[in-house]
């Protein structure tokens, strides 16, 4: 150990004056084809990041926004400014949701497609608290943000109502707030329509509607039970998470056509490469159900789940799921074939908790 | 080293019988020792009753720490930080790591590669830690709520008890018998629309033949408004806060001239914090309260304490009426007692046996609202021989927690001197300690995470360092000193996130490390300049593969400590004027536990002038501080920015009537 510290000591004494002079150049990478991974990071500590799996090897780029834009972490940590809740592209456009544990700092970071060059940057108090975005027209994104949140035991926890952030990317602003349900949260586009529904410990449960070419608000719908709406299925129908049940609903007409009651509420939901299937984590295994399915049934795809995220690529059909081992140390996420062999593990980032395929 | 303190380990139920006698042996032959003590004390007053009665005080506790680092810092420092935070003293004049939320928030500090909890804070002697946390948040530790500080680097379980295993920092009030009378006014202007005010008077009377009064009273209040200038920095956002500060210090010395002393030492404080004050429904306010009594007894070498300590956190959101709410009492009681077993002019033998006992109560939501008490005992025997050469201590400590079984803690410390010349002296010191901690009342009482079974974190500390001091000339002194250290704390406790944040006795941690420090003084005429360089190596890490993916937290450097940590002092003094730079660096901060994100390393720079002066009869000091002077981007735990250059104008009025 003495030789060891004697060195340290030297070598610690000359890093005393050139430590700062330190910089690190990384080569522009391009994000082209793969997937990224949204890595939230750890409540309170802001330090979420996106990284880059490529399809073909386990290579992977790890806190890729900073990577594009080096000058723009001048100071550590991830660079974001805060948890990343999502990620969506929209006509050549990404867009980072960036919250932020305090009030104001909460950001939309708008970079080019597959540079992730920073282009824009949106701020409170157009946007507080994002959760998810979606592409809602040719050059346009909505963005679901719960707003100011406040005491969770005093109920002001999600503000009533939250709002959608409607993005115009041809400018890189917020063009209007369209105001929505209480916990605003997941939203699918349908046609014209967007369906928007909240998070399950709102207490909301309202299923909103509404006119996309007119971002305003088209209809309100009882659901019963908080509406989570998940994906659009190959025959163009829409499924919908509400507590324990599984609801498929003709979007048209708005009736319930299908309702699959699980032992419990589902963890983390994807949609099959064919958007014919359900892939989903329940007691510790992760199984799917066919999109024709009369009961709550599954099969059985793994005997195992992920306590991050589960997605399945559309283009080569493998299934990603993410361990989130701590807070504190990066998380990982595992690949296997769709029959369910293990391709890889790659360690990513802090709180794995989503994939976007591209 | 390892094998040195084997023998201890086996023989540990022996040991404690030796402590439990040692212990009863002293109360039943107690009227024979102070009689002893009552001679030699008397032998010791005689030579020295002009200087009153300070030096029959009681040997300091950290005395008994023979062979481990302890740095004094001087008033001089103090005074430059009379308007500062303990957490920018420490940052600049010690190699601690500093745990940061921002401005007015949570601030931490660990010594040594260890966490903030173990890092014990003493004023006057006893512990004041946050019992709840287990830790102190330095934020709301104004540096004139007290007249001393020291450090104690190092576990010292045996003589401070639980929680001491990085280190200590000792806070303390003291007694002037000098001047009869003086007031203290201060006003500090910063910049942020940042204000604080100070007002005392310390006062020294005989009252009647046989007593002395020594006293002092003094309140502050300090508001930082926060307002910057900017809302970001370098696209880092600042997080708006607000933090008003009070506080209340009285202390009062009753001096007998037979040397016994009764004193009374009282420090209320209170401390507001509130996050984004401007959004109603988001905001948030930490408000702490802490109430500090210490009556204190001495006579003939036995001390005899009785301390009451409450601690109030109340923390809300948005609505601020109904804040959930943290109440903790403490009831310290402390006896002591001291012996000389040998003096002569080549050695000296003291031995000092003491027991503590604590009572604490505690109700908080956390823990179900119930009231939650627990009692704690210690006993000790600490020994000091002293030669013309070699100093030797050999200390032991045992504590008694309700529902616990805490280690024997022993200690034993060397320190020789080689060279002993005029002009320069040379020591080499040595010291192995046991230590321990009691897990923090959250870590055992919070509803379901926490764990009443958790065992106590044990370690073993040893240190070996050179100290130095030379003379090189009348007007030219060098000090220096050079420590490396080796502690192992094990069943390291960790709200294992793999358990659904249940909190668990799972981890080991080695720390080691070097810390060197240097100081030169010069003085010529008027003249005075100085330097003070110091510089620690910190490496600590987690060592135990307790999961599957632990694995990738073996071996890192526990985050938010730095490796590389300097500070650097320098000024210069022309009579009544004095300039000083006063610089921070330390390298990247990891800031997680697998090292895969880090803050940059970063330097801090400062500039201070001061000047004393005259307004008519009235001492006047003004000080102008320069802080962050290059304007550097530091960013704390949350990734917010903090402050860029900023500065503030001090005006300290002194005026004292000497008898």
């Amino acid at each position: 150990m003495n030789n060891q510290l004697k060195k340290s000591m030297a070598i610690g004494l000359v890093a005393l004056s050139v430590w700062n002079c330190k910089t690190s150049d990384p080569e522009p990478t391009p994000f082209g084809d793969g997937v990224y991974v949204i890595n939230q990071g750890a409540f309170l500590k802001n330090n979420g990041s996106l990284s880059y799996i490529s399809r073909t090897g386990s290579t992977v780029a790890t806190n890729i926004f900073v990577q594009a834009n080096p000058t723009l972490a001048v100071s550590g940590g991830s660079g974001q400014g805060g948890n990343v809740q999502d990620y969506t592209e929209v006509n050549g456009k990404g867009l980072i949701l960036v919250d932020n544990g305090t009030v104001g700092q909460d950001k939309v970071e708008v970079v080019e497609a597959g540079t992730f060059m920073s282009r824009a940057t949106l701020k409170a108090p157009d946007i507080e608290n994002p959760r998810l975005v979606i592409q809602a027209g040719p050059n346009k994104a909505y963005v679901s943000c719960w707003d100011v949140s406040g005491d969770y035991s005093a109920g002001t926890f999600y503000k009533d109502p939250g709002y959608i952030a409607v993005v115009d990317l041809n400018t890189g602003t917020v063009s209007k707030k369209i105001p929505a349900v209480k916990g605003v949260e997941r939203m699918v586009l349908v046609g014209s329509e967007v369906f928007v529904g909240s998070n399950a410990y709102s207490g909301d449960k309202t299923l909103l509607v509404i006119d996309a070419n007119t971002d305003t608000m088209k209809e309100k719908i009882n659901f019963g039970a908080t509406p989570e709406p998940i994906a659009l299925d190959a025959n163009g129908k829409l499924w919908i998470r509400a507590g324990k049940d599984m609801v498929r609903i003709n979007p048209q007409s708005r009736l319930v056509e299908q309702r699959l009651t699980f032992a419990s509420s589902l963890g983390t939901i994807a949609i099959g490469a064919d958007k014919r299937a359900f892939y989903y984590t329940l007691g510790g295994r992760t199984s799917q159900f066919s999109i024709e399915a009369t009961t709550a049934t599954g099969t059985q795809v793994l005997n195992r789940s992920f306590s991050g995220a589960l997605g399945i690529d559309p283009k080569t059909k493998q299934l990603y799921g993410s361990v989130i081992p701590t807070y504190d140390q990066a998380g990982y996420v595992i690949r296997y074939q769709p029959d369910g062999s293990l391709i890889d593990s790659v360690k990513v980032e802090i709180a794995p908790s989503g994939f976007f395929f591209r | 080293m390892h094998k040195l303190f084997y023998p201890f380990i086996v023989k540990k139920q022996t040991l404690r019988w030796w402590v439990l006698g040692l212990f009863s042996g002293f109360i039943s032959s107690q009227d024979n020792c102070v009689a002893q003590a009552d001679s030699s004390g008397q032998a010791k007053k005689s030579s020295i009753v002009s200087l009153s009665a300070v030096t029959v005080r009681a040997i300091a506790p950290e005395r008994f720490l023979v062979g481990q680092k302890i740095q004094h810092i001087d008033s001089v420092t103090l005074r430059q930080f009379q308007f500062g935070s303990l957490i920018d003293l420490l940052s600049l004049n010690t190699p601690i790591a500093i745990k940061n939320y921002g401005p007015g928030q949570l601030a931490t500090v660990a010594f040594r590669g260890t966490s903030a909890n173990h890092t014990a804070v003493l004023w006057n002697g006893i512990n004041i830690n946050q019992p709840n946390l287990g830790l102190t948040d330095f934020s709301t530790l104004p540096v004139a709520g007290f007249d001393q500080l020291a450090l104690q680097y190092g576990s010292s379980a045996s003589v401070v008890g639980s929680g001491a295993v990085g280190g200590s920092i000792l806070l303390g009030s003291n007694a002037d018998w000098q001047r009869k009378f003086s007031v203290i006014l201060g006003q500090q202007f910063a910049s942020f629309h940042n204000n604080q005010t100070q007002a005392g008077v310390r006062y020294a009377t005989a009252l009647g033949q046989n007593w002395k009064l020594s006293g002092k009273t003094f309140a502050y209040r300090n508001k930082f408004n926060n307002r910057y200038p900017y809302t970001e920095r370098q696209r880092y956002f600042l997080e708006p806060s607000t933090t008003a500060q009070r506080g209340f210090v009285q202390d009062l010395y009753f001096l007998h001239k037979s040397g016994k002393q009764f004193s009374v030492n009282a420090w209320l404080s209170d401390n507001d914090l509130i996050i984004t004050p401007l959004d109603t429904i988001a905001r948030e306010r930490t408000r702490t309260q802490s109430a500090r009594l210490l009556a204190t007894y001495e006579v003939n070498r036995l001390t005899v304490r009785l301390g009451w300590i409450r601690d109030l956190l109340d923390y809300g959101k948005g609505n601020f009426d109904t804040p959930s709410h943290t109440e903790t009492e403490r009831l310290i009681s402390r006896a002591e007692r001291e012996f000389t077993l040998a003096s002569t002019p080549s050695r000296q033998l003291n031995l000092r046996v003491g027991g503590e006992w604590s009572h604490y109560r505690t109700r908080t939501d956390g823990y179900g609202g119930q009231l939650i008490q627990e009692d704690r005992e210690d006993i000790y025997a600490l020994m000091r021989f002293q030669t013309a050469r070699w100093l030797l201590s050999a200390n032991i400590r045992q504590a008694f927690v309700t529902r616990f079984n805490p280690p024997i803690t022993p200690s034993f410390g060397a320190e020789y001197q080689f060279i002993q010349r005029n002009h320069f002296t040379l020591t080499a010191k040595g010291s192995i300690s046991r230590n321990y901690r009691v897990p923090t009342l959250n870590e055992r009482y919070w509803i379901e995470l926490g764990d009443p079974n958790l065992k106590p974190e044990s370690g073993v500390n040893m240190e070996i360092g050179l100290a130095a001091k030379a003379t090189v000339s009348d007007n030219l002194a060098l000090t220096t000193e050079l420590t490396a250290y080796h502690n192992r704390v094990d069943n390291w406790t960790y709200w294992n996130p793999a358990k659904a944040y249940h909190v668990e006795n799972l981890q080991l941690v080695v720390a080691r490390g070097l810390e060197f420090n240097t100081g030169l003084n010069y003085t010529q005429n008027r003249w005075q300049t100085g330097i003070r360089l110091g510089y620690a190596y910190t490496r600590s890490s987690q060592e135990r593969v307790y999961d599957n993916y632990a694995q990738d937290v073996v071996g890192k450097q526990l985050p938010y400590v730095p490796i590389h940590t300097g500070t650097a002092n320098a000024w210069l003094q022309r009579g009544k004027t004095r300039l000083s730079v006063q610089a921070q660096a330390n390298s990247r901060r990891y800031s997680t536990a697998d090292n895969s994100q880090f803050l940059k390393g970063n330097t801090l720079v400062n500039l201070l002038l001061e000047h004393s002066t005259k307004l008519g009869p009235v001492p006047v000091r003004v000080q102008g501080n320069l802080n962050n002077l290059f304007n550097a981007l530091v960013v704390g735990v949350k990734q917010n920015a903090l402050p860029g250059r900023n500065g503030s104008i001090n005006l300290i009025v002194n005026f004292s009537s000497v008898n």
